[in-house]
């Protein structure tokens, strides 16, 4: 077999491309470096089934159903919107979970079957950090935020400060 | 240790040995960590990035959590030594072409590999040759314990370990066992074992994870579920399906060599021929080529080669192993000579190897 050059001429083309434009008939042959720059390579083109794609599919489709208000609802901590959680499938930190939970509930239902864990425990140092002061005074900033007791959330907030503070690992 | 070195070890998944080696390639295991009143590493800042990695990499580090264990900055890593840990399944695709502070802890056998930042602060991948869940599991949950005695996790009682993405809440813990079928995709049984798994909500993905084909005629067979079924649960669910598959493709190996005998050795001997004269050749035909080789030699078609001298080529042709091999980048043509040339110069060593 004979070898013919790429159109950029300094390689020997691999790929070799037959496009029928109005029934006229025109060959391209590429080197793999020419034909990625013309995408005709495409990096996933083998692939069976981009998990991350179908599931942003489902967090996509969950949220069609949703409210303006559950949409706008942001988190304390993080600061990301549940639509802004929606349209990239990930979360800005542990507390969204929470944050979020009135539209994230139904989705951990449609992928697991269940909003309940079951299974291995963190140490008792992890659930204090979690279960224990901060989450209520979380819960108590949200309600403030949702009563629009601003001078209320904003003394919570400070408190949660505090205490992130005196834990002595954790951003401020 | 340098991350080139890794190139000449064996490494742990293809040592070929284990429970049902000769079709199940490796068990492995991986748990979803973040570290509590961080946000998750999107939102993280790139001082905080950096800050956490540190502070990761240390409780990581140490001869009480992970024994002899070397960490890697990947912010440091060239691009041919990211790929080589993707190719060596040490860290994930979406590790390889993250950006910011991250890296990746590995054991001295690559047993373990702990990724720190990557989706989740933490990934605690354990991984081992052959049919392993109950080791492997034990490995990982000991890990897994020891890192939580230092770091805070984020946790809530009701959705256990949370984690950035809502697919990985609760356990954290996804479970893989990768398998060689080449006789049921000879014999167009494949989809049946596809249905099987998916009854069960398992679900069966290509060589490298998530979004790859299978090549090769190799499979993962994982979970999917990690909310409301305990780490035993789901491990109990793989385990008992796996020996049923490995029986379906053992019958269906033995099936094909009473009944159709020739044609199953000219196709083992026609890869070795391929493999042992080819002058330049892709490393997706080689994969393919090697799958028949390692089938020949499991049946005993081929007695000159043995298992590991297999499973090394599979991975020592890959991309970024051969170029880190050949001391050189080298584009993808002379890349397909150089590895031509390289599974010509393998084959000839172990067979001499296996003459004597």
């Amino acid at each position: 077999m004979s070898q013919i050059a790429c159109q950029c001429g300094k390689k020997v083309a691999t790929i070799h491309v037959t496009e029928i434009v109005n029934g006229e008939k025109r060959e391209l042959h590429l080197c793999e470096e020419c034909a990625k720059k013309k995408k005709l390579i495409f990096p996933a083109a083998n692939a069976v089934i981009d998990l991350n794609e179908v599931l942003s599919g489902i967090i996509q489709a969950a949220g069609e159903t949703e409210s303006d208000e559950l949409q706008k609802t942001t988190c304390p901590d993080c600061g990301i919107s549940f639509g802004e959680f929606r349209s990239g499938g990930r979360f800005g930190c542990p507390n969204d979970y929470e944050a979020f939970r009135k539209g994230v509930d139904p989705l951990l239902e449609r992928i697991h079957g269940t909003t309940q864990h079951r299974g291995k425990q963190a140490s008792a140092r992890a659930a204090a950090g979690q279960d224990g002061r901060l989450a209520q005074l979380r819960a108590e900033l949200r309600k403030a935020v949702a009563d629009e007791a601003y001078e209320r959330a904003a003394r919570i907030r400070d408190q949660i400060y505090a205490l992130k503070k005196e834990k002595g690992n954790a951003p401020v | 240790m340098r991350l080139s070195e890794l190139v000449h070890q064996p490494g742990e998944w293809l040592r070929g040995t284990g429970a049902d080696s000769d079709i199940v390639i490796s068990t492995r295991i991986r748990l979803a960590r973040n570290v509590a009143d961080y946000p998750f590493v999107t939102r993280l800042k790139p001082d905080q990035q950096a800050e956490l990695a540190q502070r990761l990499c240390e409780c990581v580090v140490d001869e009480a959590v992970v024994p002899q264990c070397h960490y890697f900055d990947l912010t440091v890593a060239s691009e041919i030594e990211r790929r080589l840990l993707v190719e060596r399944h040490l860290i994930s695709k979406e590790h390889e072409d993250a950006q910011g502070p991250r890296g990746v802890a590995i054991q001295g056998s690559e047993a373990v590999s702990i990724m720190i930042n990557e989706e989740d602060h933490l990934r605690i991948q354990v991984l081992h040759s052959g049919f392993e869940l109950a080791d492997t599991w034990r490995t990982t949950n000991a890990l897994d314990s020891a890192i939580g005695e230092r770091v805070p996790y984020a946790y809530s009682e009701r959705l256990g370990f949370l984690t950035a993405c809502p697919t990985n809440v609760g356990t954290g813990m996804r479970a893989s066992v990768m398998l060689h079928l080449p006789a049921l995709e000879l014999a167009k049984q494949i989809e049946k074992v596809f249905h099987a798994v998916a009854k069960i909500n398992l679900i069966v993905r290509g060589l490298y994870g998530e979004g790859t084909q299978a090549s090769g005629n190799f499979f993962q067979i994982s979970n999917q579920v990690t909310l409301g079924k305990a780490e035993e649960e789901v491990l109990q669910e793989i385990q008992g399906i796996i020996p049923e598959i490995v029986e379906n493709e053992r019958r269906a190996r033995h099936f094909i060599l009473g009944h159709n005998r020739q044609q199953l050795e000219d196709r083992v001997w026609r890869a070795y021929g391929m493999l042992l004269h080819a002058r330049t050749i892709s490393s997706s035909e080689t994969i393919a080529l090697l799958s028949n080789l390692r089938l020949g030699v499991h049946l005993g078609i081929i007695g000159q080669l043995d298992i590991p001298a297999v499973n090394q080529l599979f991975v020592q042709t890959l991309p970024a192993h051969l170029q880190v091999l050949e001391g050189r980048e080298l584009d993808p043509q002379t890349r397909d000579v150089a590895r031509a040339t390289f599974i010509r110069r393998c084959l000839a060593q172990a067979r001499h190897a296996g003459d004597s």
